[in-house]
């Protein structure tokens, strides 16, 4: 019976063209969705290559100047730009701090039309308000962008939504569900049969597009297996979700148009509602501090520091008693204040910035407890470490070059306070960043997502039958 | 008849528990929105208020300091928020709020709300607007899906057929039921908008007249969803395939179709990265003077250039210290940078509107969004706008100071310093948004296609509706 079920269904499906026609939509959209991710990724790749190369190019010149001003020779540079000082090459010779791509990065734009990917850190500029945001239309960003997560997350419920919605019902409005009760099947078994073939044809064509694209793109799939099998098996257990769903609602079912109001109404909930409450609950909860009270902050702090620049010097030298000795001169000029004064407002600034920081991660949390409530969540979650995306990505991303402004900044702090100048031999020595990617691991997510379907699945098949056993009871 | 249709229709939505739990839910979701955004406009405002007098406040109580340290500590402006948003919140999450004016650079407003978010902010959040573009359309597929195809299917269509009442009493009395409900769902909340809005003191200017504009739009948008849900009603055999339809199209022109439109905006027009954008800023500042530089090419050709004009043969002759003079000079030069770079900018966000307002012929979705933002003063005009505004204060500013710097100091006196007195009398920033009649000429193009949209979507709904 299961064999010839599969077959009527293949043979009723190809014969009306919904399958066809099912095939070329989700091939359309996820050619159009992976087309775009590759640009995107594509062209920051070309940026902090062309960025580097920008700095390497001016490496060379200042490597020039360098020679020239050690042989004695006259230069055209504005003096304070000349990198024989330390502050010079510290604040005008800055490297890149780049955040590259990771290979699954085009599945999920994620935050990353947000943020910048590569800063550059400078020795006398305020890191901690080191800006991070990227030069995009908001309206682009308001939008969002069409991309693998997008069709995963919203169009494919709906496609599944079509594609099974009137299962049962459907037979009643044409008659032939009597006819289908006389059989010897149960019906239950029936739709189960039923939704196990779609369930297959639309996972199958799924993982059939995605790869193909993937594979005609160029992408190397087997070396990168192992994300390749997560995202497939979040979008799977994703499907299989809405498929249950969609037994539940067949099985209850009313009018195929009823079922069709009752699914959409709940992918308006658990796709556009949940989220969107989730997000402003968290919001309330754990409220963020105001940017724009932290500036007035910061500005005081400022005020203060820069009427006792003396004061604050005198401070950090008898903090560091090597300088004093290490340097004869005892030449202090602007930039011994400043680099003291500013190091003293980063301290001073810390608490104030990292709550942001600290108030993100506790929504984060708070979050994390809920989540199961949408399974759409845990995809976009999901895919979002996968593609390396994710909100904690850019924390990671922000928090390693924070570091590194500290070790570009510290790399210049004896040099300056010896007044030593700095010289070809040093250029070696100068540090470089080098991003490290965040692995989040998805496993969690994806057993909580199978594990939502198990139990809605098993929920109603229970209550289905103490109700079948309490009907037949009451027949009696 | 027309009134007996409508009677009809009305009662049997609400008899139906399905479209009256609908509207129920999207009425509290209404009420809960615009509770929530009350909240945040209140708090977003008064904080708007304590950082500029703050910030004032730091700049008036500079001690005495030469005019170019002052220029260099610099101030803040601050974008506030405005009555509408109550409604629609548009760009506002994802554009900065403070804008840093100093000397020599001009800054991009910084600290966007968005940045501060989870991922998850990336749903949507629980606004009016949401509610408005969203749901009360797809509210519109599930009252008005069956209303044909009913007919059909309760077998009542021959009855119909057979009436004498004219077919456009028919079509307008469902019409009725499917308008009146949504028009009153409006009213509700715009008239509660109006009262929240008219009742906050002190904040902003709020004009019913702006109010009233956007709910026109809005009830455009609506009618354009009533009668092509209705086309599809008609011309479906069965109200799971009507329904089916009507939401394809409601995907189509709301989530899908904004995302494609603004895809191929980014790919045609795309912005050049931050890095990018400021290194080629400063290649062409290196190219022109540098009022910090005197030594430079262009340094000596402006000091012979003004030597020649007073008819002096040295700096310390003339009327003026000309080292403020050369900062203001320079100063200019890079304002010129910036309007150049800046100008890029704009093309290629006109370009980007272009396209937006191309993709508006499929989706009467984006002209709706682009006028309700306008009107709410939350779109990205508004904030060009703005920042445009900082940006000519800034440079006001800047000459404000160094002609405090060249007319009270002479040659090669660094250590003036102006009078602690001297910041107070620095006239403060003042914005305001266009007025509507300028929004609503500027976005007139909006308004055309949404114009033509209506026009179109009657034409069809009445050409079909013929043939019953």
């Amino acid at each position: 019976m299961l064999k010839h079920n599969f077959i009527h269904e293949l043979k009723t499906l190809t014969r009306n063209r919904w399958m066809l026609f099912l095939g070329i939509i989700i091939l359309v959209f996820f050619s159009f969705a992976t087309f775009n991710g590759h640009q995107k990724v594509e062209k920051r790749a070309l940026d902090i290559n062309a960025a580097k190369q920008e700095v390497k190019d001016a490496d060379q010149e200042m490597l020039m100047l360098i020679d020239s001003v050690e042989r004695g020779m006259e230069v055209s540079a504005p003096y304070w730009t000349i990198p024989t000082s330390p502050m010079a090459v510290g604040n005008y010779h800055p490297r890149v701090a780049a955040m590259d791509p990771e290979p699954w990065a085009f599945i999920a734009t994620g935050q990353s039309d947000l943020f910048t990917h590569y800063v550059k850190p400078t020795v006398a500029g305020d890191d901690h308000t080191l800006n991070y945001t990227e030069m995009t239309s908001p309206i682009q960003l308001l939008f969002g962008s069409f991309d693998i997560s997008f069709v995963i997350i919203y169009l494919l419920p709906l496609i599944i939504v079509a594609f099974s919605y009137n299962i049962l019902s459907s037979e009643r409005e044409n008659g032939s569900l009597r006819l289908l009760a006389s059989n010897s099947i149960s019906l239950q078994k029936w739709v189960i049969q039923k939704l196990a073939f779609r369930f297959l044809f639309v996972a199958l064509v799924s993982i059939l597009v995605l790869g193909g694209i993937f594979l005609i793109k160029g992408f190397d799939l087997f070396s990168n297996f192992g994300e390749f099998l997560s995202l497939v098996l979040v979008m799977l257990g994703y499907v299989l979700f809405w498929f249950v769903l969609a037994f539940i609602i067949n099985i209850s079912s009313g009018s195929s148009a009823k079922n069709a109001i009752v699914l959409l109404g709940l992918w308006v909930g658990l796709v556009l509602l949940v989220p969107s409450i989730l997000n402003q609950l968290g919001n309330s909860i754990y409220p963020m501090p105001s940017r724009t009270l932290m500036i007035n902050d910061m500005r005081q702090i400022k005020v203060d520091v820069s009427q006792k620049q003396d004061e604050i010097l005198d401070n950090y030298l008898r903090d560091h008693p090597e300088y004093a000795i290490n340097d004869t001169t005892e030449n202090r000029s602007f930039y011994h204040r400043y680099m003291a004064s500013q190091m003293l407002v980063k301290k001073e600034l810390e608490p104030a910035v990292s709550e942001f920081e600290d108030q993100l991660k506790r929504q984060q949390q708070w979050l994390n407890q809920f989540k199961w409530l949408s399974p759409a969540i845990l995809v976009q979650e999901s895919m979002n470490h996968i593609a390396g995306t994710s909100t904690s990505d850019y924390e990671s991303y922000r928090k390693q070059v924070s570091e590194f402004a500290d070790i570009w900044r510290n790399h210049f702090m004896p040099l300056l306070y010896n007044n030593q100048k700095f010289s070809e031999a040093d250029y070696k020595d100068l540090p470089s960043f080098q991003y490290k990617s965040k692995k989040t691991s998805v496993k969690a997510n994806l057993l909580l997502l199978f594990v939502i379907s198990l139990i809605l699945g098993l929920t109603f098949g229970i209550s289905h039958v103490i109700k079948g056993k309490k009907a037949s009871m009451a027949m009696n | 008849m027309i009134r007996q249709t409508f009677l009809k229709e009305i009662k049997e939505l609400l008899r139906d528990g399905r479209p009256r739990i609908a509207l129920i839910i999207v009425g509290l979701l209404l009420l809960v929105a615009v509770w929530i955004s009350a909240r945040q406009y209140e708090n977003t405002n008064a904080q708007y208020e304590i950082a500029k007098q703050t910030e004032r406040g730091i700049w008036d109580g500079q001690s005495d300091k030469n005019p170019h340290s002052a220029a260099h500590f610099g101030t803040y402006a601050f974008k506030p928020k405005y009555p509408l948003s109550l409604l629609d919140q548009g760009v506002d999450k994802y554009a900065g709020v403070s804008i840093f004016l100093e000397a020599h650079n001009r800054n991009e407003a910084q600290f966007s709300a968005a940045t501060d978010q989870t991922g998850l902010a990336r749903f949507g959040d629980l606004t009016p607007d949401f509610i408005l573009l969203f749901l009360v359309p797809l509210l519109i597929v599930l009252l008005g899906f069956n209303t044909f195809t009913k007919e059909g299917e309760l077998g009542t269509l021959a009855l119909l057929r057979s009436s004498t009442v004219p077919t456009w009493k028919l079509v307008l009395g469902k019409w009725m039921a499917l308008f009146i409900p949504v028009l009153i769902i409006s009213l509700i909340l715009f008239g509660l908008a109006g009262a929240i809005l008219s009742s906050l003191k002190d904040y902003g200017v709020f004009e019913w007249s702006s109010l009233f504009m956007m709910l026109l739009v809005y009830l455009l948008y609506y009618v354009i969803f009533i009668n092509l849900v209705m086309v599809i009603s008609f011309l479906s055999k069965r109200s799971g395939i009507s329904l089916v339809t009507s939401l394809s199209i409601w995907i189509l022109t709301c989530l899908a179709v904004p995302k494609i439109a603004s895809t191929v905006a980014e790919q045609k027009y795309p912005y050049p990265t931050r890095q990018v954008f400021e290194a080629e800023v400063l290649q062409d500042k290196k190219s022109g003077l540098d009022g910090h530089n005197p030594w430079s090419k262009e340094a000596k050709l402006l000091e012979q250039k003004v030597l020649a004009e007073y008819k002096v043969d040295s700096l310390h002759q003339l009327p003026f210290n000309f080292d403020a003079y050369r900062m203001q000079k320079g100063e200019e030069h890079e304002a010129e940078v910036y309007f150049k770079h800046y100008k890029f900018l704009k093309e290629q966000y006109n370009n980007q509107s272009l396209v937006y307002q191309n993709l508006a012929v499929i989706s009467p979705f984006l002209p709706t969004r682009f006028l309700s933002m306008a009107i709410a003063h939350t779109d990205y005009g508004t904030h060009w706008d703005f920042s445009d505004a900082a940006e000519k204060y800034r440079v006001a500013t800047q000459k404000f100071l160094n002609d405090d710097f060249a007319k009270n100091s002479s040659y090669g006196d660094w250590s003036y310093r102006a009078d602690a007195s001297k910041w107070a009398t620095l006239p403060p920033f003042e914005y305001q948004p266009s007025k509507l009649k300028a929004v609503l000429s500027q976005n007139a193009t909006h308004f055309l296609i949404l114009g033509i949209w209506t026009v179109l979507s009657f034409g069809v709904l009445f050409v079909t509706a013929k043939r019953i």
